[in-house]
């Protein structure tokens, strides 16, 4: 008990000596005056059912409405995706067959970051050593160790492989081994698989994360580019993740499944 | 005491805070800091992993000939004590029609939902190889590497989802009796198989597990299955899980990733063979 108390003070202090995340990087709330509260590790706590209140997921940059698709602000910093020639002309290429070509329209894991901002709620659990988030959209997983390297070697997972650290108060996720697969919208925006994908969570207020990503791939793009937006904690009484298993809806609507 | 000097202080008396206050707990001895026992870990299901062609002969011979797995061969249904499903009349009929068609597939009601990637269901999920457990603050996860299915089972009494609600892993409460964890397990939809021979469930379907942690390794696992649309009287089944990955291992294991719908090459072949579309 007594060491308990202790060691609440102890991290009541450290906490307060610790350097505040850079208030450019985040949109809600005065960072500098919001300390979260501390996980069982002591590291800030990101458990919850959070979910983004934005139209990434059909494009990520600047668009007008189209049918089906809402209108929205890029969350693309500059709103410009700086692609190599020969990748501009495939990207107007899929946004043209986008209906079919959409990997998420054939009920395919939608790659990350694209899983963070698909209009589904998703749920962090942090535990010893590791965080892991479970999203409603397709059941998809990812488990993120905090004390270990990347796997060797190029693997192609739909997912990647996510190794994490502490910077400061702010989660900070290394992304690397996805597959060429994937796309970041429903706008045919896309990478190969030299994708490398860093992503910043830092909690700005109780219920607001700061969400920052890097996107780096040599072999599409001319430089790294970002993106940012926040994720919302759902703040209905017992809330929880349902299901939406895509390809099961798609057999039971063409008739396949009783 | 300049600044940085100070910095390289403040760096170590955070250290040794973190590690003098960081409970320490071993896998399976200690209790989390909410007092359950630990249960953290890699597990799978021992002896029977066969039963996932069918859980009342837990396998047949070709299967055992052609997988060389070892089984005990004994039905996983210790009640009733025959080891069948107490079906009504017309759910055992259906059932031996799926079992008489599974390799012979004329319609979509013979093909294991397995097979075109749906969730496993409970509890299925258990006999398909390796799973994790996470005791996060207030919940039970536990992730499963095959088809990357997961369960949340919240620990903190909250109430079911609403009933018109239905889910391929069912809704899960949970709460601790000693070392046993009971879960109630309802909101199940009726799409889920057991195995690959066809038993079944309704959305009626009620399962009351218990996972009692006899030792550091070792998981006793029984679940009592109620419908009331579809079994005469309510039937339990058991499992052993034992630790899979121990100690070091564990420091570098992990589960990957099983996109399984998205390698899928069998539900194309299936779509020729039952409707005449092209491969």
């Amino acid at each position: 008990m007594r060491r308990r108390f202790i060691c609440a003070f102890a991290v009541a202090v450290v906490a307060s000596l610790a350097p505040g995340p850079i208030s450019a990087q985040v949109r809600a709330g005065d960072p500098a005056a919001y300390k979260p509260p501390r996980a069982a590790d002591g590291q800030p706590d990101l458990q919850g059912v959070w979910q983004v209140l934005n139209t990434a997921s059909w494009d990520i940059q600047d668009h007008s409405a189209r049918l089906g698709t809402p209108a929205g602000q890029g969350v693309v910093e500059g709103n410009d995706v700086p692609y190599q020639g020969w990748a501009a002309a495939k990207k107007k290429e899929n946004f043209e067959n986008r209906l079919t070509a959409d990997p998420v329209a054939k009920c395919y894991l939608p790659g990350v970051p694209r899983i963070t901002y698909m209009p589904y709620p998703f749920q962090i659990f942090q535990t010893n050593g590791l965080l892991s988030i479970i999203y409603e959209y397709d059941h998809a997983v990812r488990t993120i160790y905090m004390d270990r390297p990347h796997l060797p070697g190029h693997i192609d997972f739909w997912l990647g492989v996510s190794r994490g650290h502490w910077d400061g108060d702010t989660l900070v996720v290394d992304a690397v081994d996805f597959n060429d697969q994937t796309w970041f919208d429903a706008s045919g925006n896309f990478h190969s698989d030299a994708l490398h994908v860093v992503e910043r969570y830092t909690r700005t207020g109780p219920d607001h994360i700061a969400y920052e990503v890097t996107i780096e791939d040599p072999k599409v793009f001319t430089r790294p580019w970002k993106m940012d937006m926040t994720l919302y904690r759902r703040q209905e009484k017992n809330v929880q993740l349902l299901d939406y298993e895509c390809n099961a809806l798609e057999e039971e609507a063409a008739g396949r499944l009783k | 005491m300049n600044s940085s000097s100070f910095g390289s202080f403040t760096a170590i008396a955070a250290v040794a805070a973190v590690v003098w206050c960081t409970p320490v707990v071993v896998a399976g001895q200690g209790r989390t800091a909410d007092g359950p026992p630990d249960i953290q870990g890699f597990w799978a299901s021992q002896g029977r992993r066969l039963a996932t062609y069918d859980i009342e002969e837990a396998a047949d011979p070709t299967h055992v000939f052609l997988s060389g797995v070892q089984t005990d061969e004994a039905s996983l249904v210790v009640d009733p004590p025959d080891g069948k499903i107490p079906y009504q009349p017309w759910a055992r009929a259906r059932r031996t029609d799926v079992r008489e068609h599974h390799t012979n597939l004329t319609k979509w009601e013979y093909v294991d939902p397995h097979t075109r990637c749906f969730l496993s269901g409970i509890p299925r999920v258990f006999y398909q190889g390796t799973f994790q457990i996470l005791q996060p603050a207030g919940y039970v996860v536990i992730l499963q590497e095959f088809n990357h299915g997961s369960r949340i089972i919240p620990v903190d009494g909250r109430p079911h989802v609403g009933e018109n609600v239905k889910l391929w892993m069912g809704d899960s409460r949970g709460h601790w009796e000693g070392n046993t964890l009971v879960v109630d397990v309802t909101n199940n939809n009726d799409k889920t198989w057991f195995d690959i021979v066809g038993d079944f469930h309704s959305d009626a379907l009620r399962i009351r597990e218990r996972y009692t942690f006899v030792d550091v390794d070792t998981i006793d696992y029984q679940a009592t299955f109620e419908d009331p649309k579809v079994y005469t009287r309510p039937f339990t089944i058991t499992l052993n899980f034992r630790r899979n990955v121990r100690g070091e291992q564990a420091k570098s294991f992990e589960l990957l990733e099983e996109a399984c719908h998205e390698g899928d090459q069998d539900t194309p072949q299936m779509l020729h063979q039952l409707t005449g579309a092209p491969k």
